[in-house]
């Protein structure tokens, strides 16, 4: 392939999946600099890698590259026991519990995204590319590089972990 | 209750959408969890950051500067292959039939005309390094002789008759005694084998069951 139309074709098939690319870095990562600089690095890892991509699901694949920039990245800096949900952090304010529906609501919102990014990395993972990207189990097991049964059994626990915090938000 | 009566009730700011999302952890994800865009900027940075990597001279050029050394030395590998593996024998027969039609279609069949190999024997003689075995072959008389080259080295061409026809035996010296060999082209028959230090060529229009017998008489003729 000579490279003006490899660029082309990694363009066309790659590019169009750069937002599921940078929410997935974001969710991993929880910051944006880091996310937009990790999307960076895997676009040109999987440019230069576009050899070994056969015309399955570009975006799996290109997701793939992205989620092992991201867990490469994170293991260097070494700082991944995962935060443990603080309701104090994450929790509704101190505004009446039994407030408005409206305020409730916004309340909800608010701590599901605290209560995601509080969950372990790989459950944070897994509930990113199952709820957020819509991926089999299949190709989730293929991207984290675990069993099937094992991206069940996160899933599950992860939802078992999301709905405790939200109760606790909630309440 | 599904995913998509809570996102109608979201908007709708309806109090029982938080008994759902208690109940599904996976709806509130999919309705409410925050999906990043990309920066805007982002798309930008990256193409151009893949055409600096495009461009970049390692180690692509290189590569393809290998991969086209590799096939030049493969091509004259195997240039030298396919010469080699042309048949010297097969050379030599080719001259021989030019040779041979040389020598039916022009003037020049004779140098020496005689039917007594006592003539052209002597003929040879100052004209060749070595001594052609001139002989009479029973039912194929002895037309003359005359001097052909191949390959730059003299060779000595004796003429037989048969009827119409004409058999031309090419003789000359060879360090190393080739096989004997039976081909025919262009419809000319021809056999070659080697005795006494020399190399013996006899082709003729003639069937190829009478150059046999041509063969044979005149190799135990002695």
């Amino acid at each position: 392939m000579d490279s003006a139309r490899k660029l082309a074709l990694f363009e066309q098939s790659v590019m169009p999946h750069l937002n599921a690319a940078y929410n997935l870095a974001r969710w991993l990562t929880r910051t944006g600099p880091d996310a937009e600089d990790l999307v960076q690095e895997a676009y040109l890892r999987a440019f230069r890698s576009f050899e070994t991509f056969q015309g399955q699901d570009a975006r799996a694949w290109l997701l793939a590259v992205v989620r092992n920039t991201c867990f490469t990245w994170l293991r260097k800096k070494g700082d991944q026991p995962t935060i443990e949900f603080d309701e104090r952090m994450h929790g509704v304010a101190d505004e009446s519990p039994s407030a408005e529906s409206i305020l409730l609501n916004q309340a909800a919102l608010g701590s599901l995204n605290g209560c995601l990014e509080a969950l372990p990395l790989e459950f944070r993972e897994a509930i990113v590319l199952r709820e957020l990207e819509g991926l089999s189990y299949k190709e989730i097991s293929d991207i984290a590089r675990v069993p099937v049964g094992t991206v069940m059994s996160r899933l599950a626990r992860a939802r078992k972990r999301l709905q405790q915090c939200l109760e606790a938000a909630l309440r | 209750m599904n995913c998509e009566t809570a996102r109608r009730l979201m908007e709708t700011n309806d109090p029982a959408l938080a008994q759902h999302l208690l109940s599904c952890p996976s709806c509130a994800v999919r309705t409410q969890a925050r999906y990043y865009q990309a920066p805007p900027a982002l798309e930008q940075k990256i193409r151009e950051s893949l055409r600096r990597d495009d461009a970049a001279p390692v180690p692509w050029r290189w590569l393809a500067m290998a991969a086209s050394l590799l096939l030049v030395a493969s091509a004259a590998w195997n240039l030298v292959l396919l010469r080699s593996r042309v048949d010297p024998q097969q050379l030599v027969a080719s001259d021989v039939l030019s040779a041979h039609l040389r020598s039916l279609a022009g003037t020049h069949l004779l140098d020496v005309p005689s039917s007594d190999q006592h003539t052209v024997k002597p003929w040879f003689g100052g004209k060749l390094d070595f001594s052609p075995p001139v002989k009479d072959v029973p039912g194929f008389p002895l037309l003359g002789g005359r001097l052909e080259y191949f390959d730059g080295h003299a060779a000595a061409a004796l003429v037989y008759g048969r009827r119409n026809h004409i058999v031309n035996l090419f003789v000359w010296p060879s360090a190393t005694p080739a096989p004997e060999t039976s081909q025919t082209r262009n419809g000319y028959h021809m056999r070659s084998w080697s005795a006494n230090g020399m190399t013996f060529w006899a082709v003729s229009d003639l069937n190829e069951t009478e150059l046999g017998d041509f063969v044979s008489a005149y190799r135990q003729n002695n």
